[in-house]
């Protein structure tokens, strides 16, 4: 069937079968993880040559690799003869892939090298090389990959706010680089991938769902986020335009390093670091305002200290692997103290997250079994509101909109750019 | 793994062998094992704070415990403080992820006795275990949870309690479902 997503997605409600339908599902796994940009991971974990890791993009699953000269690539972690997964670890370090099956080999840019007993190869090497991504690009380090090629120029995906979000993250290190923490951690989620997005900079939600921490830890970098009511924040909802949205945290934070709950006089390395690299006054500034708390469409959170990407599964499930932010050129102490509070607020057994999943998989329980078939004029129960705050929306001259923290102008965002992407793909 | 501290009681590979313990010990341990399992099992999380030492160390590891829990990331890593904490919140109510608390049983089986400077402790006892969780307050349904614990245990004022406790699950390189439950 044909999905007219402009019915499903309205401005200010989105219908609950969007949450729930296989077909829907179908379609984004093509749409956004396909022929879109799509965040696979970050240069620092492929620091040599041979370097590869393994991951899942849209269902699909690839070899994100380094090759001799550096260059990096998204292959397919499937062999072009029969299909055999080349690699079930989750990282290494390679020359060539070979097939357990027969035996084939693959270059790290996915060449076909080598096929035994070659004398009965009847099709060219050149056209049963690994499936690669049509376009792989970095921007500071974070490795974006389009597999169906096509998307047009990463930069333009990004745009400014996209940027600016991961500036903001990068400027924190004195070498203005970030490395991702030693390993990953994985939570499922038995909700509809794009409850994370949502859930993940909803500024609402805080005081209600997160009330059990507040009252467990009454200090906190949360502080005001947490305390004030509906209009008393200075933190504010900002949706960028592309899919790419924040909670804008920075000017609730009352000294330099509140945001990973420091003093300055607590990690004194750190600062002094980042006023040599950037001078006192723009040190102090970054100091202040800290990391973004932000979604780039359709897969990376940058949460603060955490660097996060979503993973779909199936239409009821997904995946979140977190990591935390490591400072180039900060320190032990700083580095060390991130990925204590990642551990904190970040994964099942943590004090924030594993609250979102209670939520999201209630949501989704919430959801039924709903088609994406408005026939009926969607009058069956689930649509899902998303209209809070629209009318006191600002919206400034370059198309980005500010808010009130709690209005809901980021999940607007963020459906605003998937009806435009599924339209397009139709 | 090059990674780990000696000496420290968080990431040592524990002793290959069983040590041999009189009968009594044994069955005293044993039995702070199921107490401390039962408490779990109920969200007893009060009793089951008592059970714990001021130093208490409470890890699940991703990935085997063959490493200083400080240079990786990891499901928890709770030192006192934080583990206060996470009692804290689970008391509150509140805590959503937990509220209604699952309804769970854990088994313990293959206990050993892998350390026992003498019969006055401290010791280190291991144990696989496999419980049963229902997500009540989530997807309503049975989850499982297959690993290995390794406790640290000695005495104060004679009574046995927990210095740390290691959580290895089968599935630690899955992504996990919640767990704010006590593992």
């Amino acid at each position: 069937m044909r999905y007219d997503y402009a019915a499903l997605v309205q401005d200010g409600r989105v219908h609950g079968s969007l949450y729930v339908d296989p077909g829907v599902f179908h379609e984004e796994m093509e749409r956004i993880f396909r022929r879109g940009w799509v965040f696979v991971g970050h240069e620092s974990e492929l620091p040599a040559p041979g370097d590869w890791v393994t991951r899942r993009v849209g269902l699909q699953p690839y070899l994100l690799t380094r090759d001799l000269d550096g260059g990096l690539h998204l292959l397919a972690n499937r062999c072009a003869h029969r299909g055999t997964a080349l690699c079930r670890e989750e990282r290494g370090n390679a020359r060539h892939f070979q097939c357990i099956f027969h035996g084939w080999t693959f270059g790290l840019d996915g060449t076909l090298l080598g096929v035994t007993y070659p004398g009965g190869l009847e099709r060219s090497k050149e056209a049963l090389a690994l499936d690669r991504a049509g376009q792989i690009d970095t921007y500071r380090g974070f490795i974006f990959a389009n597999p169906a090629g096509g998307a047009g120029p990463l930069a333009e995906h990004l745009g400014p706010g996209g940027r600016y979000l991961i500036d903001r993250m990068c400027n924190l290190a004195p070498s203005g680089r970030i490395r991702l923490g030693p390993n990953w951690i994985g939570q499922r989620v038995d909700s509809n991938w794009k409850l994370w997005p949502e859930s993940d900079n909803d500024g609402y939600h805080l005081n209600f769902l997160h009330v059990s921490l507040f009252r467990a830890n009454r200090e906190s970098q949360y502080n005001e986020t947490m305390l004030a009511g509906e209009t008393g924040h200075s933190s504010k909802a900002v949706d960028h335009g592309r899919g790419h949205f924040e909670l804008d945290l920075k000017d609730s934070y009352p000294h330099e390093l509140a945001w990973c709950n420091a003093t300055p006089e607590r990690l004194p390395d750190y600062r002094r670091a980042m006023v040599a690299a950037h001078g006192e006054a723009r040190a102090h500034q970054l100091l202040l305002d800290g990391p973004p708390h932000g979604m780039i469409f359709p897969n990376l959170f940058l949460g603060e200290i955490n660097v996060a990407m979503v993973e779909p599964i199936a239409p009821g499930v997904c995946a979140q692997y977190h990591t935390a932010m490591q400072l180039e050129g900060a320190g032990e102490a700083v580095n060390r103290r991130l990925l204590r509070l990642s551990e904190a607020a970040m994964g099942p057994a943590s004090f924030l997250l594993a609250d979102d999943a209670a939520a999201a998989e209630r949501q989704q329980y919430g959801f039924g079994a709903s088609r994406a078939d408005l026939s009926d004029g969607g009058a069956a129960h689930t649509w899902v509101d998303l209209s809070r705050g629209q009318r006191r929306e600002q919206v400034a001259a370059d198309g980005v909109r500010v808010s009130l923290l709690s209005d809901e102008t980021t999940n607007r965002g963020f459906w605003r750019h998937y009806r435009s992407v599924m339209e397009a793909g139709a | 793994m090059s990674g780990a501290k000696q000496g420290s009681q968080v990431g040592q590979a524990p002793p290959p062998a069983a040590v041999q313990v009189s009968e009594t010990l044994r069955r005293e341990l044993e039995a702070f094992l199921f107490l401390e399992a039962r408490l779990a099992d109920e969200s007893r999380y009060a009793e089951w704070e008592a059970l714990v030492t001021d130093d208490m160390h409470y890890w699940v590891p991703r990935g085997p415990a063959d490493h200083d829990p400080a240079e990786r990331l990891a499901y928890i890593n709770d030192n006192r403080a934080r583990l206060a904490t996470r009692i804290r919140q689970l008391s509150t109510g509140h805590r959503w992820a937990q509220t209604p608390p699952s309804p769970m049983r854990r088994i313990l089986g293959n206990i050993e006795v892998l350390e026992a400077r003498d019969e006055a402790g401290p010791y280190t006892v291991a144990a696989n275990f496999v419980l049963f969780e229902v997500a009540a307050q989530s997807t309503g349904e049975l989850r499982t949870w297959p690993g290995r614990a390794t406790y640290r245990l000695r005495r104060s004022d004679g009574r046995l309690r927990m210095a740390q406790k290691i959580v290895e699950l089968v599935t630690s390189q899955l992504p996990q479902s919640s767990m704010a439950f006590l593992l």
